[in-house]
């Protein structure tokens, strides 16, 4: 391989035991970062698209039934998730007579949905904010133990050069660099599911009530 | 509940966005291996020429064909041997013929045992301000003719003879002693009772202490000019460095010459740097009128000695 040295996987094949240990835990933390963006980014769009042509039908139609049925075609809608467990509650209910109980019931199972929602949708997130928290930090661990070995070696070698100060810290600043690439997508991708989570959140407190008051004003 | 059933189909399939997400890396560092590559094969270095210098027209030294591997130590000792040579003049002294040092010459000083007595051997000879090399187009009729002279006064002297030798062994060793105890210029501690000084040919013990405390002057100014930091050397095992410099009588420091490198180079040019920066020191004492004069000097990581 000509001029291997040179590059960046020169620089990887001469850095020490810790720093290489620093680098493969910053790539782990990019390749479970990158699962979770790519799985969060799908799941989240398609809820919030679901949520959105569901409430329109939700409003367009006043038939809870046929609205259940329609509902039965998102499966990653947070809304129609939350309508179909209200639903199936509103059906189990002997009782319809007595209001208060039946919508006591339907309000409870709405806001046991809603919770659960609330958990799905935030699950793996806060994996994001570690990552952007804590992956400069390591990358600058490896750093800093590499550049303690390339000082050292400067000693043994009793040479305090530029050739042969140089090298030893261009290795060593390879895991702040990975640190770095490794906590910047997470930080931008944790912000961004952060604010869709939120907007999902905020549909499911504003909505919830409405499905409740549906299934109560059924004739 | 099962967490089956509550699971969506995309929460269950996580472990697919992970083989994913490392595929994605590998395919990364592929890129980046391929780009590397491409890049080397660009940006391909010429082939490196080998020029190795052999020897100078017009240096005054001839060719030796003996030099064999060793040919740049043997170059690097060379001033020495002239030095000591009286026929071959100052002037081999003052202009060392410029041979070309390899690398592992310079990193890898050749050691000198440390003996009071011999003066150890010079390993390079560094002029404060770089001379133009004159040359003398007849360098050659020069060695000739010197060449007849000593073939004259060869053939002029009679065959030798061991006691012929003895005596002028004899003699020779009597000069060298008088010559060592009576002129003491340079280090003062020349002697009242040296038989050169009874002939009036020694000046050391006049000189003697004016140079000690012109010594301890420019000593002081060394020091300070001196920054070398003791804690960037992991051992100080034999680093010392034994330096001469020549000074003119204006104070300018004419050369600096190292009779021993320390292992660390770090300590040799922090000892070249204290001396360059320390030039010009004070003018000469006038006891040493317009000469100049050598001082030796014994740099360790704890001080000047």
């Amino acid at each position: 391989m000509p001029d291997s040295r040179l590059g960046f996987f020169g620089l990887l094949s001469d850095t020490g035991v810790v720093v290489l240990m620093v680098l493969s835990v910053l790539l782990s933390f990019s390749i479970i970062s990158w699962a979770i963006i790519a799985f969060k980014f799908g799941y989240l769009r398609k809820s919030l698209r679901e949520s959105k042509v569901f409430l329109d039908y939700f409003f367009e139609v006043c038939n809870v039934d046929k609205v259940f049925t329609e509902s039965e075609n998102f499966r990653y809608g947070s809304l129609p998730r939350v309508f179909r467990s209200g639903y199936i509650e509103y059906r189990a209910i002997a009782d319809k007579g007595d209001i208060r109980q039946a919508r006591a019931r339907i309000a409870r199972a709405v806001k046991r949905e809603v919770n659960a929602e609330n958990k799905r949708l935030s699950t793996l997130v806060p994996f994001l904010a570690t990552v952007g928290n804590t992956a400069p930090f390591i990358g600058l661990f490896g750093t800093v133990w590499g550049i303690m070995n390339s000082f050292h070696t400067i000693g043994l070698t009793q040479s305090a050069s530029l050739a042969a100060v140089a090298p030893g810290i261009s290795e060593a600043l390879i895991a702040t660099a990975a640190g770095l690439a490794a906590a910047i997508p997470a930080v931008i991708a944790y912000n961004s599911f952060t604010q869709k989570i939120s907007v999902i959140e905020r549909d499911l407190e504003e909505f919830s009530p409405e499905f409740v008051a549906a299934f109560i004003n059924e004739p | 509940m099962k967490k089956g059933q509550k699971l969506p189909h995309g929460e269950k399939n996580f472990s697919l966005w992970l083989v994913w997400a490392a595929a994605m890396h590998a395919m990364v560092f592929l890129l980046a291996v391929s780009l590397q590559l491409w890049d080397a094969d660009r940006h391909s270095r010429p082939k490196i020429v080998t020029v190795t210098l052999v020897s100078l027209s017009g240096s005054g030294e001839p060719s030796r064909e003996d030099s064999g591997p060793q040919g740049a130590a043997a170059a690097v000792v060379a001033p020495s041997q002239a030095v000591q040579t009286p026929p071959v003049s100052k002037k081999s002294v003052k202009e060392p013929v410029p041979v070309p040092v390899n690398k592992q010459s310079v990193k890898a000083p050749v050691p000198v045992p440390e003996k009071a007595s011999v003066i150890p051997k010079k390993i390079s000879v560094e002029p404060l301000t770089p001379k133009a090399i004159e040359k003398k187009p007849d360098i050659n009729q020069a060695l000739l003719r010197l060449k007849q002279n000593v073939d004259k006064k060869t053939a002029q002297l009679p065959p030798p003879s061991t006691t012929n030798l003895n005596t002028a062994l004899a003699r020779l060793q009597q000069k060298v002693k008088s010559e060592g105890e009576g002129t003491g210029t340079g280090t003062g501690r020349g002697q009242g009772s040296s038989s050169a000084e009874r002939n009036g040919g020694g000046r050391g013990s006049g000189g003697g202490g004016t140079v000690d405390s012109y010594k301890s002057q420019i000593v002081s100014i060394i020091e300070q000019n001196w920054s070398f930091s003791k804690q960037l050397l992991k051992n100080s095992y034999g680093m010392k460095v034994y330096v001469r410099i020549n000074i003119l009588a204006d104070g300018t420091i004419r050369q600096i010459l190292y009779d021993r490198r320390a292992p660390s180079e770090y300590l040799n040019n922090s000892v070249k740097k204290a001396l360059e920066k320390s030039s010009p020191l004070p003018a000469l004492p006038k006891e040493e009128g317009s000469r100049d004069i050598w001082i030796g000097f014994v740099f360790t990581p704890e001080g000047i000695e």
